[in-house]
C-alpha cells in the first residue's frame, strides 16, 4: 500500500507578497550567475581530455609481454607475432553486442595448424558504444580509446579495421596505461573551468 | 515652400529614426543574447568579430537569405499582413516619443522627435495594441494547431492587462494634466519631481503590462516553446518569422522601454554633465537600464499559466491602478 503525503504549499507572509521577495530571490540568483566566470571550453579550439574510462572509439591491444594468463593459454594455438593484435577471434565480443551485425570477424587455419585473425571490422555507425564488448573480451585486447571525434565525410571511413585498431590500441597505452583509474582525471584544462575536485 | 522643406525635413528625420531603429534592435538581439549567455555562465556569440560584435550583421544576413515558406493551406492575406501587423505599428510608437528638448546646432533648430501631439500617449497605446493584432493574426492565418492557441493566448491575456495598463497609465497623465509625452517630461522637475516617487503603484502595474505586452517571460503563454512549439509564429520562416521577435522582443520592449522612462523617469531630464548631447545620453541611459530590467526578469522567472495571468491581470492590477487614480485624484484635490 502507498502511503501519500501531501504537503501544503507554504503561504506567503504579506510581507512577502507586498514588496514581491521570492521575485528578488530569484532575480539575486541570476544576478551571482551573471557576474560569474563561464564554464564553457571553446571546443574546436580547446579540447578537453576525457576520463581514462571514457567509451570512445575502439582498439584493440598488442601483443607486448603484458597479457593477462588468458591469453597465454590460447596462444600456443594462435599465430600472433610481437606488436599484432592479441584478438584470438573467439567472437565473445560479438556475442554479448546488443547489435551483433555490426562486427565481421574472421579466422582461418593455417597450414601448421595455427589459428590467424584476418578481419575484424566494426561498423561504428551501429555501435551504441555501451562497452559490453570490451567487458566479454577475454584476452583484454578489445578496448576502448579516449577518442571521441568520430565524424566522416563517408560511410565506409566508419568502419574500422584490425590494423588500425591495433595502432589506435598503441598509442592509446603509450599515452595512458600508467594514468590511474580515475573517473575525474587531473587536467589542467578541467582544474581551470571547475577547480580541483577533491574527491577524485 | 514652407510645406515641402517641412515634409522634407519629416521624411528625413523618419528614416533617420527608422534605420536607426533597425540597427538598435540588431544589437539589442547581441544585448540579449550576451545576457540571456552569461546568466547561464556561457560566454554568448563570441566568434564573428570581437566578442560576437559582428553577429547582429550575420544574423540579418543570413535570415533575408532564408528560403521564405509559406504552406499551403495558410490563409494568404493574412499569413502576409501578420507579420507587417506585428512590426510596422511597432516602430510607428516611435513617432510620438521625445527624445529630448529642440536644439540649436549652426543655427536651425532641429527637434529630436518627429511629432509632438496632445495625444501621443494615447497614440502610443494604440499602436501597441495594433501589434498584438499582429500575433493574433499569425495564430489564425496559420492554419494549425499550436499557433492558433497561440494566438488565442496572447488575446486572452491581451484583453487582460490592456485594461490595467490604460488605467495605470492615468496617474502620470493627471499629475502632468497632459496626454503629450513632452508635457508629461516637463512637469517632472529634478530628480525627486520624477514621478517614480509619487506613482510606484503605477509603475509596477505598467511594468507587469510591458513584460505581458512584450510577451517577455513571466507572461510569455504565446510562444511558450516548451508545450507549443515555437508559439504563434511556428509556420513562418525567413525574415517573416524574424520581424516578430524584431518587432515584439526588440522593438516593442525597447519603445515601451522608453515610454515608461518618460512617465516615471523624467525622460531627458538629467544634470547637464555630457555637454550638448546630455539630453540624448541620459535619455537612452535611462531606456537602457529600463530595457536591461526586462531582460534581467526574462531570464529570471518561469512562466505563468494562461489563468493566472488573467487572474493577477482582472484581480490586483487593475485594482492596484484603480486605487492609484483615487489616491492621485485625492492628493491632487488636497493640495489643489
Amino acid at each position: 500500500m502507498v502511503k501519500l503525503k501531501y504537503v501544503e504549499r507554504p503561504k506567503l507572509s504579506l510581507i512577502e507578497k507586498l514588496f514581491f521577495l521570492d521575485f528578488i530571490k530569484g532575480l539575486k540568483v541570476t544576478f551571482k550567475n551573471l557576474i560569474k566566470r563561464t564554464v564553457t571550453t571553446k571546443y574546436p579550439y580547446e579540447k578537453l581530455t576525457p576520463p581514462k574510462r571514457f567509451r570512445g572509439t575502439h582498439a584493440h591491444r598488442v601483443k607486448d609481454g603484458n597479457e593477462p594468463p588468458s591469453f597465454s593459454v590460447l596462444e600456443k594455438f594462435m599465430d600472433i607475432n610481437t606488436g599484432e593484435s592479441r584478438c584470438v577471434a573467439c567472437y565473445m565480443c560479438q556475442q554479448a553486442c546488443p547489435v551483433p551485425s555490426l562486427f565481421r570477424i574472421e579466422a582461418i587455419q593455417l597450414p601448421n595448424g595455427k589459428k590467424k585473425v584476418v578481419r575484424f571490422d566494426m561498423n561504428l555507425l551501429n555501435c551504441l558504444y555501451c562497452g559490453l564488448c570490451v567487458d566479454a573480451c577475454p584476452v583484454d585486447c578489445l578496448i576502448m580509446t579516449d577518442i571521441y571525434e568520430t565524424a566522416k565525410y563517408q560511410r565506409e571511413k566508419c568502419v574500422i579495421h584490425m590494423d588500425d585498431m591495433s595502432e589506435r590500441g598503441k598509442d592509446f597505452d603509450r599515452r595512458r596505461l600508467k594514468e590511474p583509474d580515475r573517473i575525474w582525471i587531473d587536467d589542467q584544462e578541467r582544474i581551470k573551468l571547475w577547480g580541483q575536485i577533491k574527491w577524485s | 515652400m514652407e510645406m515641402i522643406s517641412t515634409v522634407v525635413v519629416l521624411v528625413i528625420k523618419s528614416l533617420i529614426f527608422i534605420v536607426g531603429m533597425f540597427l538598435a534592435a540588431a544589437y539589442l538581439t547581441l544585448i540579449e543574447r550576451k545576457f540571456a549567455g552569461h546568466v547561464q555562465q556561457r560566454p554568448g556569440p563570441l566568434h564573428v568579430g570581437f566578442h560576437g560584435l559582428l553577429q547582429p550583421i550575420a544574423d540579418a544576413l543570413k535570415v533575408l537569405t532564408k528560403e521564405d515558406l509559406v504552406p499551403n493551406n495558410v490563409d494568404k492575406v493574412l499569413f502576409y499582413l501578420a507579420s507587417l501587423m506585428a512590426f510596422v505599428p511597432a516602430i510607428m510608437i516611435l513617432a510620438v516619443i521625445p527624445f529630448g528638448d529642440p536644439i540649436k546646432i549652426f543655427g536651425f533648430e532641429i527637434k529630436p522627435y518627429i511629432t509632438d501631439i496632445n495625444v501621443g500617449l494615447i497614440l502610443a497605446l494604440a499602436f501597441g495594441s495594433i501589434s498584438i493584432y499582429g500575433v493574433i493574426f499569425a495564430g489564425w492565418a496559420s492554419n494549425s494547431k499550436y499557433p492558433m492557441i497561440g494566438g488565442l493566448r496572447k488575446a486572452a491575456v491581451l484583453i487582460g492587462y490592456e485594461v490595467a495598463l490604460g488605467f495605470a497609465m492615468v496617474g502620470p497623465i493627471m499629475m502632468a494634466g497632459s496626454f503629450s509625452l513632452r508635457e508629461i517630461v516637463q512637469a517632472q522637475e529634478g530628480f525627486f519631481g520624477a514621478f517614480i516617487w509619487y506613482q510606484p503603484l503605477a509603475f509596477i502595474v505598467i511594468l507587469f503590462a510591458i513584460l505581458a505586452e512584450t510577451g517577455r517571460t513571466p507572461f510569455d503563454v504565446q510562444e511558450a516553446e516548451a508545450e507549443l512549439v515555437s508559439g504563434y509564429n511556428t509556420e513562418y520562416s525567413g525574415m517573416k518569422f524574424g520581424l516578430f521577435p524584431l518587432a515584439e522582443w526588440y522593438i516593442g520592449t525597447f519603445v515601451l522601454s522608453a515610454i515608461a522612462v518618460i512617465l516615471f523617469f523624467g525622460g531627458w531630464k538629467g544634470p547637464h554633465i555630457f555637454g550638448a548631447f546630455s539630453p540624448f545620453i541620459w535619455f537612452f541611459l535611462k531606456v537602457f537600464m529600463m530595457f536591461m530590467f526586462f531582460l534581467w526578469v526574462h531570464w529570471t522567472l518561469p512562466r505563468y499559466r494562461v489563468d493566472q495571468i488573467t487572474e493577477i491581470a482582472w484581480k490586483v492590477m487593475l485594482p492596484l491602478s484603480l486605487l492609484n487614480i483615487f489616491i492621485t485624484a485625492i492628493i491632487i484635490m488636497v493640495k489643489g
